[in-house]
């Protein structure tokens, strides 16, 4: 068990490193279209943190990262993710304890179930508002997903690698 | 799994509802931005325009090492253009001249545009794959108000601005999804839609949509904003015809329209906070 001041190092190293990755993203990759869409780095966070550290300290993280991106990003709608985040991370959270033990096959698994749930929401949002046909928004979803799981080759080892530093 | 939903799950599941709801509502009774909306961006000002200086700085350089070809073709181009453009210009002063005489004769009122400008910087462009946005580094302290229009330097239309903080604003570009403009054809005159379409947002490209029958399109058509309605001004340019297609029921025909502006390499733009036309 660790103790509150190690958990706030963990996760004021979490914390950074979300940042940092963010903003190497930004820098390095920011205008770069592949397939025709750009990286999205956020759903790769929270589903790997999700899986590494468990239901409760994911589904927290998934509240207040969603809350964050919410109130930093546009969405399709107003709270697109804190809602996408907080069941992505119970759902990747579930998975990993119950499924697939925490590692490169689960991140990709948990990131697949990510943007999954966020864009199914995406979808919804835009159908239900009439603004899109649904190939169209499908084609979006998957070109985002399979290109945006490109970084998990950076995402997955960096949390990896912090996680297991405060594994006991 | 039980022990945890008894214990945390619920209160982590109603904790986030809760904020849901809240940034739902806040969102939808603000006529500016909701008060979290203006505090975030507020906090997260330094650290977007910081990103910004640093990514535009990387930009800079790549650009300064761009083949030196190319920017001689680019060059013997624009030379080209302004022997056109010196020539049109020529013309264009003789119109204007005879103009004026005939609209004297007519006893019309003087034509005017009367646009008040706020030169802004582009702190953000937006980073998902499903709205196009971009925010600025002007707000409500600057008289910056939601349905002011954006353009570039060269007065061509960029977006509409959709939410204002105290020192930012968030402009939906013209290829947004949400975007439905009233146009014109420039050349014909004929009125029609300038809407944003999710599978040409990614092209950077958008649509017009409700043709008339008898409309003849050329490649290159400039279409601008009608000002019809009074909401936008009007002659502002949203784009040149790319193409015209048919849709997908085979019944009306729509064009494909690409903005003049690239918006991921837009860093200053300019918003208009009032205007008067007399056309």
């Amino acid at each position: 068990m660790l103790t509150r001041q190690e958990q706030w190092i963990k996760w004021s190293l979490y914390a950074g490193v979300v940042a940092a990755l963010t903003l190497l993203e930004l820098l390095v990759l920011g205008d770069v279209r592949l397939f025709g869409v750009r990286f999205f780095l956020p759903p790769l966070f929270v589903g790997v943190i999700a899986s590494m550290e468990g239901l409760r300290a994911g589904m927290v993280f998934g509240t207040v990262y969603g809350v964050l991106c919410d109130l930093t990003l546009v969405g399709t709608f107003p709270c697109v993710y804190t809602i996408a985040f907080v069941l992505a991370a119970f759902l990747c959270a579930a998975i990993a304890q119950s499924v697939l033990q925490p590692g490169v096959i689960c991140s990709f698994a948990v990131t697949l179930l990510t943007f999954t749930v966020l864009n199914a929401l995406n979808m919804l949002s835009l159908t239900l508002s009439d603004q899109a046909p649904f190939l169209p928004m499908l084609s979006i979803a998957l070109r985002e997903t399979l290109v945006s799981c490109l970084l998990l080759a950076a995402v997955h080892p960096v949390l990896m690698w912090l996680h297991k530093r405060f594994l006991l | 799994m039980r022990d945890f939903f008894s214990k945390h799950g619920i209160w982590i599941l109603l904790t986030a509802a809760a904020l849901a709801v809240t940034l739902s509502l806040l969102s939808y009774f603000s006529t500016t931005s909701s008060v979290l909306h203006n505090a975030a961006g507020v906090v997260s000002y330094p650290f977007r325009a910081a990103a910004q200086a640093v990514s535009g700085w990387v930009e800079d350089k790549q650009h300064y090492y761009r083949s030196y070809n190319d920017l001689i073709e680019e060059n013997q181009a624009l030379r080209e253009e302004v022997a056109e453009l010196r020539a049109l210009s020529r013309q264009a002063e003789l119109d204007r001249s005879e103009n004026a005489l005939l609209r004297e004769l007519l006893d019309l009122r003087e034509q005017r545009r009367d646009l008040v400008f706020e030169s802004a910087k582009v702190l953000e462009h937006g980073s998902g794959n499903w709205t196009s946005t971009l925010t600025l580094n002007r707000g409500t302290n600057h008289g910056v108000a939601v349905k002011n229009v954006v353009v570039s330097s060269e007065g061509y239309l960029i977006g509409i601005v959709t939410e204002v903080g105290v020192n930012w604003c968030t402009v939906r570009t013209i290829v947004d999804t949400d975007t439905e403009l009233g146009a014109l054809l420039f050349r014909t005159g004929d009125v029609i839609i300038a809407e944003g379409e999710l599978a040409l947002m990614g092209e950077n490209r958008l649509r017009a949509v409700y043709l008339p029958n008898d409309a003849t399109l050329l490649i290159g058509d400039y279409v601008v904003t009608s000002g019809l309605g009074g909401y936008y001004p009007s002659d502002l340019v949203i784009g040149t015809v790319e193409s015209v297609e048919t849709d997908d029921n085979g019944f009306a025909q729509y064009a494909v329209l690409a903005p003049m502006v690239c918006f991921d390499d837009l860093t200053e733009v300019f918003i208009i906070k009032e205007f008067e036309i007399v056309e």
